[in-house]
């Protein structure tokens, strides 16, 4: 029979006669690119559609590409927004170094600062702080003692960072000079005093948010450096 | 450092010390002026105000050290003067 050699879809109508032979025109299938009215009128309606179906496509794949490239945009501009408002911690503009001589103590304001140390497992180093605790005032200058040794038989060089508690207080933690941040190499046996020079800026009495804070953590850790890598130093550059 | 991903909370962030990394004092050369130091402190109860000249006094061993010819350095020790 000739209806076996047709395409599957054109097999429909075969053997119903006219209105058989109506149903399979009616069913099949045109390649998908052409309008499915065959009616004059409908037919401008339905390109009319298909027109703003693709303006709208348009308009909602532009969206989508602007929203990606403003996610990629977000990272510089946030930070510019951050050093311009100072929000988020990052040092606000007027830490100058010479307001260290000029600077006023706020005598009715005592602190107690708390030192912790550590040490990363790697390293075999016996470090502490060596008071434990120290009562300073804002805008004051104070001095403290860490010491180290190295107890193996090979020279051994490390590296520091520290952390301050509560988060919000670093801000207004600042150090003079210390030992953090470069690396320090200890001999065999060697036992070495390490100081830090710092304050606490007077700005801190005027903070709200640091009212009920009377405890500073200073805590440093050390780690082994391997040598010869140059670390780059915290913050934006 | 916090290790929670806390989106918003307020992050720690070192800063490098403003007038840079002390040399250490290798070979014990300025250790009295530390004793004497902590021993003022651990007679005050640990109170800093009442110290200052000690510091000042190890400090100023640490600046004379030849290698340590800091001038940025000791405008800071000037402090320890008020």
């Amino acid at each position: 029979m000739a209806v076996l050699g047709r395409p599957p879809w054109r097999r429909l109508g075969a053997c119903w006669g006219w209105w058989g032979g109506r149903a399979a025109a009616l069913q099949q299938r045109q390649p998908p690119w052409r309008l499915k009215s065959t009616n004059p009128f409908t037919r401008e309606q339905e390109q009319e559609w298909r027109r703003r179906n693709r303006t709208v496509l348009m308009y909602v794949a532009a969206a989508a590409v602007g929203m990606i490239g403003a996610s990629y945009a977000a990272v510089p501009l946030y930070r510019l927004y951050c050093q311009t408002t100072g929000l988020g911690g990052s040092t606000v503009a007027g830490h100058a170094s010479d307001q260290i001589e000029t600077m006023v103590p706020v005598k009715d304001r005592i602190i107690k600062v708390t030192f912790n140390a550590d040490v990363h497992a790697s390293l075999h180093w016996n470090f502490r702080p060596q008071q434990t605790e120290i009562y300073v005032v804002p805008g004051e200058t104070a001095l403290a003692f860490y010491k180290a040794k190295n107890p193996t038989d090979k020279p051994v060089i490390g590296i520091s960072t520290y952390n301050v508690v509560p988060f919000a207080a670093g801000q207004y933690f600042n150090k003079i000079q210390c030992f953090c941040f470069e690396e320090q190499r200890l001999n065999p046996q060697e036992e070495v005093d390490m100081p830090i020079f710092f304050f606490i800026d007077p700005e801190f009495a005027e903070d709200p948010k640091m009212a009920k804070v009377d405890v500073i953590t200073l805590s440093y850790t050390f780690f082994e450096a391997k040598g010869g890598h140059k670390l780059p130093v915290p913050g934006y550059n | 450092m916090s290790t929670a991903m806390n989106f918003g909370t307020k992050s720690f962030q070192p800063r490098p010390p403003d007038k840079g990394s002390f040399p250490l004092d290798h070979f014990g050369e300025c250790k009295a002026f530390k004793e004497k130091f902590l021993k003022c402190l651990r007679d005050n109860n640990f109170e800093n105000t009442l110290c200052r000249n000690e510091s000042k006094e190890y400090l100023e061993c640490r600046m004379e050290r030849p290698q340590i010819k800091n001038l940025s350095s000791r405008r800071s020790l000037r402090s320890l003067e008020l």
